[in-house]
């Protein structure tokens, strides 16, 4: 690791609280996400703080099998899925990956339901999509969306690649169905809207790098090909450290140039200090890593 | 005798989904009223975004009996995309409204938003021109998204959602100022103050967007995040607003205005009739009206200029055509 990461993963490892867990911005409220991130960001470099950190996980972990938000909030989420791709990346052998696999899969968009289908079908087509391709909401009772369902397909590939059941399968199938059918009109991901009332949204750096990320080992389509384009494209002019972080991840998995890009988000970033958001630092340290550990959300074929 | 207990059962199961649901119509659906006898409203010219702004603001508020000194105060203003076009409160007039409340004494004053699309919270600020602003300043940025959040019973149920997540920044601030874009709005048909305040739900518990409040109505929980975090101040940008397809896609239009208001729904009553749009047929500013603020005319007291008339009504997309004022 170079000195720039090295760095950065110490200021992030200090702002560990004192129960293995990372707030978003200097608060006691842990939240998984930065927890997630933070202990990917650490893991194989900071043992002690990495294992502090699974250990919180696997505690924090509900009856359910889901994670909250935060800590205090008692209703799992779609961090469940970003939990079990950190439980994988350091290979947990405790049975709350198994647990958190049976959550995602008991979980869905509400379009899934036939009755909102229907209405999307017939009544409510100010969106275009087609509520067939359902994947899985940010929460409990909402729809499905790009980020959440992209992190969940590549949690079930990563977790069930060895032996994958008919269930895992249908749902990773039906996830990437429905972000093919919530793309943007000329490639990219916004949050889930692709046209709305017959106008094509934009798509947003953060989505369009994640959802890449859940379809790399699918057949290279026309979306996906433009898709990756355009977040190349796109990469160049930002200096928002979360999102040129999410564009160096992918774009390392597909293969294209980010070299340039590491050697940017490493002048951004400086020593680290000033980013408050630990989950946005922790990409960082993911990012200025890439290509030197493993990749937490490489899918192995 | 079976029909007749056929019937019996079914008159009885009748009767008890009429009666639940009278009493649920009859249930109080808000447990506040911050209504008062009368409202001030300011509407000043402003032809564009200039230095000149922090004079011309602070002028505006003095027309106000706002005590502000020791308070700490929360600008809340709509920084929604990275997008071009009016899509976001401009960060000079944000900037000059942190300046003015300073200078008339505040003890803290915080800037926050917590976008309802965009994660990354950074590129909006960056796409907004905020970071700018913010440099070297004694004015603080805080994520809504992502800060500190606390379990918060609703003051009102429109909504049906009883209890929110909200963030502590919020919670804890004296005064809430929200400073919205004048912009017609797909789903809502504007987005004004009341609007603007489904930005402090935050998106770490109900995503992106906060799709949870759409389910649940988005004009009644606009009403039930409004009655439980009550907006003390209103700043509208109304100099370039949006009309047509907004909130994103929509095409800029000079209205040259900024409405200062004591009272949120008095506010948007007087934008929605500056952009030639009739307020009491927007569901959430009328249903507000009720309780939240003054809708009426006759108890808006309008203090600098004249109440002008709009040029010509905003454009709005033609599911919203009925919010056109018929004497505009």
């Amino acid at each position: 690791m170079d000195t720039t990461a090295c760095g950065v993963a110490r200021i992030l490892a200090n702002r560990q609280l004192a129960w293995g867990g990372w707030s978003f911005t200097g608060s006691q409220q842990t939240s998984i996400e930065a927890t997630c991130l933070s202990a990917l960001g650490l893991a194989w470099h900071e043992e002690a703080s990495t294992a502090l950190a699974i250990r919180y996980l696997v505690d924090s972990q509900r009856a359910d099998g889901g994670w909250p938000a935060f800590a205090g909030d008692q209703e799992a989420c779609w961090t469940t899925s970003l939990a079990l791709c950190t439980l994988t990346a350091v290979n947990d052998a405790s049975d709350a990956r198994e647990r958190a696999l049976n959550w995602l899969l008991s979980q869905r968009g509400k379009e899934g339901h036939w009755f909102w289908r229907w209405k999307f079908k017939t009544v409510d087509r100010n969106v275009r999509f087609n509520p067939d391709k359902y994947g899985w909401p940010w929460c409990p009772g909402a729809g499905s969306w790009v980020i959440p369902t992209a992190f969940s397909v590549v949690a079930i590939k990563q977790f069930s690649v060895c032996s994958r059941s008919d269930e895992s399968e249908k749902r990773i199938q039906l996830g990437v169905e429905m972000l093919a059918d919530r793309a943007c009109v000329s490639g990219g991901w916004n949050s889930g809207n692709s046209v709305v009332y017959g106008v094509p949204l934009p798509p947003h750096v953060e989505a369009t790098a994640v959802a890449l990320l859940a379809l790399q080992d699918e057949p290279r389509s026309k979306i996906v090909h433009a898709s990756v384009n355009w977040l190349e494209s796109r990469a160049v002019e930002i200096d928002a450290v979360s999102s040129l972080s999410w564009c160096i991840l992918t774009l390392f998995v597909y293969q294209r140039r980010f070299e340039e890009l590491k050697r940017r988000l490493a002048a951004v970033v400086g020593d680290g200090s000033a980013i408050r958001n630990n989950a946005t630092l922790a990409t960082a340290v993911l990012a200025l890593r890439c290509g030197e550990m493993i990749h937490p959300f490489m899918v192995l074929q | 005798m079976t029909n007749d207990r056929r019937r019996f059962l079914g008159a009885a199961a009748g009767a008890v989904v009429t009666t639940g649901a009278a009493v649920h119509q009859l249930r109080p659906k808000h447990f506040v009223n911050y209504r008062r006898p009368r409202s001030l409203v300011a509407v000043l010219t402003c032809d564009s975004y200039s230095e000149k702004i922090e004079e011309l603001l602070l002028d505006g508020l003095k027309l106000f009996s706002l005590d502000v000194r020791e308070k700490s105060v929360v600008l809340k203003p709509n920084l929604v995309e990275d997008l071009p076009g009016p899509v976001n409160t401009n960060p000079v007039l944000i900037g000059a409204a942190a300046r003015c409340f300073l200078r008339l004494g505040a003890s803290r004053v915080v800037i926050g938003e917590g976008p309802g699309h965009q994660r990354d919270t950074e590129l909006v600020l960056d796409a907004a021109g905020l970071q700018h602003v913010l440099r070297g300043s004694r004015v603080q940025f805080v994520d809504l998204n992502r800060d500190e959040v606390l379990t918060v019973r609703l003051k009102a149920h429109y909504s049906g959602l009883r209890e929110l997540w909200l963030p502590r920044a919020v919670l804890s601030s004296d005064m809430i100022v929200s400073m919205p874009k004048v912009k017609t709005h797909h789903w809502a048909g504007v987005t004004l103050s009341l609007k603007n305040m489904f930005g402090i739900v935050p998106g770490m518990k109900y995503g992106w967007p906060k799709n949870l409040l759409h389910w649940a109505g988005i004009h009644e929980s606009i009403l039930d995040i409004c009655a439980t975090v009550p907006i003390h101040f209103v700043i509208a940008d109304g100099i370039t607003a949006m009309e047509g397809n907004g909130p994103l896609q929509g095409s800029p239009r000079d209205l040259g205005k900024m409405v200062l208001a004591d009272d949120p729904v008095a506010a948007d009553a007087t934008c929605a009739r500056l952009m030639g749009l009739e307020p009491t047929r927007v569901k959430h500013i009328r249903m507000a009206g009720d309780f939240l603020g003054n809708l009426d005319e006759r108890a808006i007291e309008m203090v600098g200029d004249r109440m002008p008339e709009p040029s010509r009504p905003f454009a709005v997309l033609p599911v919203f055509s009925y919010l056109v004022r018929r004497s505009s």
